[in-house]
């Protein structure tokens, strides 16, 4: 293990969210099994006394859970000149075996935890605790891959080893010879990727202008919202990092976080984490509109948040755009 | 109406000193109505009022007002029905020194973001009705103990609620006293407002302002 402040730093956050996270999910089986608004019984009150304590704190808990997908990230790009063969975070999730699953659940648990806030933030705004149990139905899915994510944490970097010689993330994101998904998505070409990814913006943007004029179609944006994120990260990888290193073949979408790119990684991911859990969140809150408790508010929350996700992408399609017209990188002719 | 089914209240549950002070309540109180709750000291009478009033949970049982239940609704959501629906009256003043009587009536108000010229004007109002307007710029520690209790009844009105809780509210009051404290009870049933007080004071329950009697034992209703 690598004693690095960084290094610390997430392993006591994830220590303390699965801490939260589990003990509430113990909670939420209770909720699951003996909530009855109807009853008076004494465990009714009990638990209605609870839940305001528990969301709060979870709140809180799937609040860093966001975050930490970020310090992930930006610690293994800190912890990149102490490997041999590293150039960036690639380098360094690819020291041992559980780098890259370590990621690929934060990744997951981050939608996840987003959309559980958003179940939250509407569940709290109906005086009946109306998603409750959707909401710790979410949250007893969720425990069990947040702590599956903790042990690979702390598998990952408990087993770093400075002697390690690893791979570089030229080799990792190349379009030729290497293998993997990286470099299959690396290997797509750009031209038609950029017309894809365009269209689907086009499509996503005019989908989410629809849905917050008129209401409708809430569930296509939501569709639509997810479709758009995996092409944005496929499009990242396969032409925008292109423009942004002003380099052809380099396509890592991890060099984005570093200095020498100004950070735009910081900025283009969150949009883009923030775009796809906002606009499921429009998806998830869409079956409850009904609901009585929450008739008059609930359009108001889906509205926000399919505005959110749309401003989310239009930013993050603003920022491309910018970045491929005064790049110095012309990749056709 | 105010209904309450099988509420129970337990402190320090549990513990060694725990103590029940309320055993399967179940009563309904009607609207528009003067409602005294009577019976010992250690009866429950002030447990049952801060139920009533969403100041504190029961441990089990359910409280509903107008067909809606209130005791399991989230915290933010009774702080409103509490600034909105119940106007308290306790047994000690407890205005707040250092302050005007102006100022401890309009207090209440300044969650709800009304314009200060119309919460003044409300508060001078209310403070005449009650013939203290004369104390309005006063400071809360000059007054006597009549002219105290009326401030905290003009707190308790600033919001217009449509029920009155008061809890022991002649208790430090004179006869004279007591008896223009009932007048103003009478003033508010013709608004036709709900009051429930509580109380062991007979001027109190024997009133013939008194719609309806609950007497309370050990935590349970007699009868």
């Amino acid at each position: 293990m690598i004693l690095h402040p960084t290094v610390i730093g997430n392993l006591v956050g994830s220590s303390i969210t699965t801490g939260m996270v589990v003990y509430a999910a113990t909670y939420g089986l209770q909720i699951l099994k003996h909530w009855n608004i109807e009853s008076g019984a004494e465990l009714q009150l009990i638990l209605e006394r609870k839940t305001y304590l528990i969301s709060t704190f979870l709140a809180f808990a799937f609040g860093m859970q966001l975050i930490s997908l970020f310090l992930f990230v930006f610690t293994a790009d800190r912890l990149t000149p102490l490997f041999v063969g590293a150039m960036c975070a690639a380098g360094t999730l690819n020291v041992n075996a559980f780098g890259y699953p370590t990621l690929l659940l934060k990744i997951l648990n981050f939608v996840l935890a987003g959309l559980w806030l958003v179940l939250n933030y509407a569940d709290n705004q109906g005086y009946d605790y109306p998603l409750i149990k959707w909401k710790y139905g979410l949250l007893v899915v969720i425990a069990p891959f947040i702590l599956l994510e903790s042990i690979m944490e702390f598998a990952y970097f408990i087993g770093m080893k400075p002697n390690v010689i690893t791979s570089c993330c030229g080799s990792l994101f190349s379009s030729e010879n290497a293998t993997g998904l990286g470099s299959e998505i690396a290997g797509f070409p750009p031209e038609p990727m950029m017309v894809i990814f365009y269209l689907a913006l086009l499509l996503t943007l005019l989908s989410g202008l629809y849905a917050y004029l008129t209401k409708k179609t809430t569930y296509l944006y939501a569709i639509l919202s997810v479709i758009m994120f995996v092409i944005a990260i496929a499009s990242i990888i396969s032409f925008i990092s292109l423009y942004i290193y002003e380099i052809p073949t380099h396509h890592c979408p991890f060099c984005l976080v570093t200095r020498d790119y100004s950070f735009i990684g910081y900025v283009l991911y969150p949009l883009l984490f923030g775009a796809v859990v906002s606009g499921m969140g429009v998806g998830i809150l869409n079956p409850f509109i009904e609901c009585e408790s929450l008739r008059l508010i609930l359009p108001k929350i889906i509205r926000k948040s399919t505005l959110i996700s749309f401003s989310c992408y239009s930013l993050f399609g603003l920022i491309v755009t910018y970045e491929i017209v005064f790049s110095n990188l012309i990749m056709r002719g | 109406m105010i209904e309450l089914s099988k509420v129970r209240k337990v402190f320090n549950a549990d513990n060694p000193n725990e103590f029940s002070a309320l055993n399967g309540v179940s009563v309904k109180i009607s609207q528009h109505q003067l409602t005294v709750l009577t019976g010992p000291s250690g009866s429950g009478k002030t447990t049952l009022l801060s139920i009533i009033g969403c100041m504190s949970r029961p441990t089990a049982g359910r409280v509903r007002l107008d067909g809606r239940v209130i005791s399991s609704l989230p915290e933010r959501f009774l702080t409103d029905i509490r600034r909105k629906t119940f106007g308290f009256i306790f047994q000690q003043p407890n205005l707040i020194k250092g302050l005007t009587v102006l100022e401890n009536v309009m207090l209440p108000a300044y969650p709800l973001g009304e314009s200060y010229s119309l919460l003044k004007a409300k508060a001078i109002f209310g403070l005449d009705s009650l013939g203290i307007a004369n104390k309005a710029n006063a400071k809360v520690e000059w007054l006597s103990g009549g002219e105290a209790q009326r401030a905290s009844i003009a707190r308790a009105l600033i919001n217009n609620p449509s029920i009155i809780i008061a809890d022991e509210p002649t208790a430090h009051l004179d006869t004279n006293l007591s008896f223009r404290f009932m007048e103003i009870i009478e003033n508010f049933k013709t608004e036709g407002k709900t009051v429930i007080i509580s109380s062991h004071d007979p001027l109190v329950y024997n009133s013939s302002l008194v719609d309806r009697l609950i007497k309370l034992r050990d935590g349970q209703i007699e009868g």
